[in-house]
């Protein structure tokens, strides 16, 4: 049989793997941070920030509101373990921060004592009820309602959980408060307070937050030579083709900066579950 | 050819990763007669030290009247040894093993620079090779020469002729656009 001389036609094949549209991504303006995430974290993303302590979680979450305020948006900042002045006191240490985002209503501050007021009750320090887990969502739905607020963080997910009675009402709790978000198109991190066990490193204490949220980035340190390296990485985005390697994170005078982590030199090999 | 004409030529070039292979015996004054000569040339400079604080470096410089308004360092050694930490033309790094902190530094500093094209000099894969094994170098060398490519930033690595173990010199003679070995006595 006679073969053709014609050249066969290759199917083109589409490099990008997930194709489609992408969504719209809310900038974190952290160098290295967007390029990890493709562009940006999807807008209406309710992600967790998982990390063990002095792992940078809070000042990237701070960072990540400034710079979102600079660019015109408002956004806010609720600290359920800190008073809103201390939390003021320390972001001025920040070459980044600009006391005229809060003056101007572009950075807005809340405690857990602001949050009580609104809910009419004097403390909020033992297991909620039922009721008491809709007042504090109805608390924070109103807040971002009023605000208009495009980007939150709750500082810290961890201490809210620990009020509520059990694992299902986590879960109910955050999923509730993510769709909500999401219809408000407001990007939000959950602050998750992790440990380190045996050289495992989850990204929550109580095991459910991670698998409601839309997106997990894991911040932790690696120990190289005996010095502490502030590592990130992240381990899930939905809507976003993202980074999965890890990576070094420094406080530099502009802000966080984020560099891909030498391979070979992670010595600790924490696991991660 | 001089060390300082062979550099000169490898900038012109468009190189954007130079070996600068060094004898002992002359290392400090071939490293600051490039520096000064590419300097006096309307140049911005990073210098990256290893092996000296970077305040020692300032003063050489200021003794051969080397003018350093487009001078910037990242210092990888003063706060291991405590030395000082207050100029503001430099970064200092907490520790010689943070490696990524090099890249990232040089980067931050590269806005900085007022100079239209600048280089960066890396004193020294030798004074490296103290606080990291071969294989984290290898690695090291390989992310900093293609950083540096994709910058288009010329860069200059600094080894000692009789310190450098020909594993370390076969990755750099595979990563470098040149090899410049001068000749020897000359600066």
């Amino acid at each position: 049989m006679a073969r053709s001389t014609e050249p066969m036609k290759a199917t083109p094949v589409k490099l990008d793997p997930r194709g489609g549209r992408p969504r719209e991504k809310s900038k974190t303006y952290i160098e290295g941070l967007d390029r990890m995430l493709n562009g940006g974290i999807p807008i209406g993303n309710t992600s967790l920030l998982a990390g063990t302590v002095g792992s940078g979680k809070t000042t990237l979450a701070m960072e990540f509101l400034i710079n979102g305020a600079k660019h015109g948006e408002t956004t806010c900042y609720i600290s359920v373990t800190e008073p809103s002045s201390k939390m003021l006191e320390n972001l001025r240490t920040y070459g980044f921060f600009d006391d005229s985002l809060v003056t101007e209503g572009k950075l807005n501050i809340f405690d857990l004592g602001i949050i009580n007021d609104r809910l009419g009750v004097e403390r909020l320090d033992g297991s909620y009820s039922s009721k008491d887990m809709e007042a504090l969502l109805g608390a924070f739905e109103d807040i971002v309602d009023e605000l208009q607020a495009t980007r939150l963080v709750i500082d810290s997910i961890t201490a809210v959980c620990y009020q509520l009675p059990d694992r299902g009402s986590i879960r109910n709790f955050i999923f509730r408060l993510g769709q909500f978000l999401a219809t408000f198109g407001c990007t939000t991190l959950l602050i998750s307070e992790t440990i380190v066990d045996a050289s495992t490193q989850t990204y929550s204490i109580f095991g459910v937050e991670e698998a409601v949220a839309d997106g997990v980035i894991l911040m932790g340190n690696v120990q190289r030579q005996g010095d502490l390296l502030r590592t990130m990485q992240i381990i899930k985005m939905r809507g976003a083709k993202h980074s999965r390697a890890r990576h070094l994170v420094e406080l530099t005078p502009i802000g966080l900066s984020v560099v891909p982590l030498l391979k070979w030199g992670q010595e600790t090999g924490t696991m991660f579950s | 050819m001089s060390y300082i004409s062979e550099v000169r030529e490898s900038f012109k070039a468009g190189d954007s990763l130079a070996t600068v292979v060094v004898p002992a015996n002359d290392y400090r004054d071939i490293t600051l007669e490039i520096v000064s000569k590419l300097l006096g040339s309307k140049l911005g400079g990073i210098y990256v030290t290893t092996s000296r604080p970077a305040t020692h470096v300032v003063a050489e410089m200021k003794e051969r009247k080397a003018s350093l308004n487009d001078l910037y360092f990242v210092d990888m050694i003063s706060l291991t040894v405590g030395g000082e930490t207050g100029d503001p033309r430099t970064v200092f790094i907490d520790s010689p093993t943070m490696l990524e902190s090099v890249l990232l530094n040089v980067g931050l500093l590269e806005r900085r620079i007022k100079a239209k094209r600048h280089f960066v000099m890396f004193d020294s894969v030798n004074g490296l090779s103290i606080y990291s094994d071969t294989r984290m170098l290898k690695e090291f060398m390989n992310v900093l020469a293609n950083t540096m490519r994709l910058r288009k930033t010329y860069t200059m690595m600094l080894t000692v002729a009789e310190q450098t173990p020909p594993e370390l010199e076969s990755v750099l003679v595979t990563l470098s656009d040149r090899m410049i070995r001068g000749e020897a006595g000359d600066g």
